[in-house]
């Protein structure tokens, strides 16, 4: 009874995060909508946690994340990214349907079925190779841009990477619905090691790229993130005014 | 009423140029809107198909001339460098026109080597305004069935279709610097730009 209430507590109060986040996205935003860096109130703050994380990451993930690279066999590492992409389906499947993606919402609950038994645990993605299910990336901060909840405030946070405050509550789901966190403390501590190492390590190769390219990192991270939550809001078929304006506007 | 036998050899002959000629001009009609994305993709196929012994500088050499021919470079910098174009001198727009195309050059150099029976195919073709279309297509990955979307703008410049920017899985490339450049230049200057975009270069290269 009382690990009821506590859970019941614990679910009011994510939602009263939820509240606060998706009311501070629907306040008053500049008009000009395609300088994205209007986005970025808090730039001096969000360059700080910029900072932070790239220190962090130069001398703690990176350097694991190429020794886990190195060392762990591709075929294993295909099965531990199969794994984590399988548990966080579950997010995928709610917000198909929250979103009113009735289609997708059955074809990703078959995919998160088969996966998970015939898939060992969704270790080997059977529903790709042999069903060719297609893999769908949805979750509550897009289903929250579905809904006319506007982008917000771009927030870069210490661990975490860069975000919006309409993504923000996203992290309310990801974390109830992982079923790892109903088990004992060291398996929750143990997983969530292992899915950092795993996000950590499928980023080497873009995370290169964009030191070699980058004039100026922290924006750099921030358009290509920003522009990739528009791209999967839109399911990849963004309407093309933005980009034919900014070939308007030097033409004048 | 039965043709003779050299008129018959002289129409099978014609019949046999004509279509020919239609698919030679075909395969090189450089007048249709995905002409430039179609030469840009069978590059990058010999360019990932090219041996590994290949350097850095031979790769260069082998992508440099495709990619002055089929982007629109004088344009994608301007866009690039929106207000701050206007400001600069013919000296200083040659130069950062060659550093972009330069940049552009490299990335592909240095970023396509390897091939595991990657596949580009070409999805639709979108009218967009001032006769400009999106040429969408996909590179998809064999080996671990994955897909990479590859969108390109081309607008007619001198009778030629060419490539005016480039969207990879929706990230364009040239918004990104477009947000860059101009955060460099009101935070520090127009020099520094150019010679942290030197400094990449070398770093491209080496």
């Amino acid at each position: 009874m009382l690990k009821n209430s506590l859970y019941t507590k614990k679910i009011l109060s994510c939602y009263i995060v939820v509240i606060f986040f998706t009311l501070s996205s629907c306040t008053s935003l500049p008009k000009n909508k395609h300088a994205t860096d209007s986005y970025d109130y808090i730039e001096s703050l969000n360059r700080n946690s910029y900072g932070f994380n790239e220190k962090l990451d130069t001398y703690f993930m990176k350097p694991i994340a190429n020794f886990y690279t190195e060392t762990t066999p591709k075929t294993l590492r295909t099965g531990i990214n199969n794994f984590f992409s399988n548990i966080s389906y579950l997010n995928v499947i709610m917000n198909d349907f929250l979103q009113g993606k009735f289609e997708q919402g059955v074809n990703d609950s078959i995919r998160f079925i088969f996966n998970s038994t015939l898939g060992i645990g969704g270790i080997f993605d059977v529903a790709t190779t042999d069903l060719k299910l297609e893999k769908n990336y949805e979750d509550f901060g897009q289903t929250l841009a579905t809904w006319g909840v506007s982008k917000g405030r771009y927030i870069y946070l210490p661990m975490l990477g860069p975000n919006t405050s309409r993504n923000l509550p996203n992290y309310i789901p990801v974390v109830l619905l992982n079923p790892f966190l109903y088990l004992s403390t060291p398996i929750v501590v143990s997983t969530s090691v292992l899915s950092m190492l795993n996000k950590r390590s499928n980023l080497i190769e873009a995370s290169n790229m964009r030191d070699e390219i980058a004039v100026d990192p922290y924006i750099f991270t921030r358009e290509a993130y920003l522009q990739k939550r528009e791209h999967l809001i839109w399911d990849g078929d963004l309407p093309l005014t933005e980009t034919e304006d900014m070939f308007d506007i030097e033409e004048n | 009423m039965t043709i003779k036998q050299p008129v018959r050899h002289i129409i099978i002959l014609l019949i046999i140029y004509i279509a020919f000629s239609n698919s030679l001009r075909a395969e090189v009609n450089d007048n249709t809107v995905e002409f430039p994305v179609i030469k840009l993709q069978n590059a990058l196929l010999t360019l990932m198909k090219e041996p590994k012994k290949f350097n850095f500088k031979e790769r260069y050499k082998n992508i440099e001339p495709i990619i002055k021919s089929l982007f629109n470079n004088t344009l994608i910098s301007k866009v690039i460098l929106g207000r701050h174009w206007k400001t600069l001198n013919d000296e200083e727009k040659i130069e950062f026109i060659g550093l972009i195309e330069r940049l552009t050059i490299s990335n592909y150099a240095k970023n396509f080597r390897s091939f595991s029976g990657e596949e580009f195919n070409i999805i639709s073709i979108l009218p967009m305004k001032k006769n400009r279309f999106m040429v969408k297509t996909e590179l998809s990955y064999k080996q671990n069935n994955e897909i990479v979307t590859f969108d390109y703008i081309v607008q007619k410049d001198n009778e030629k279709w060419k490539i005016i920017s480039v969207i990879a899985n929706g990230i364009n490339d040239l918004s990104i610097k477009r947000a860059e450049y101009a955060a460099t230049i009101k935070n520090k200057s127009y020099k520094l730009l150019i010679t942290n975009l030197k400094n990449k270069l070398d770093m491209l290269a080496n």
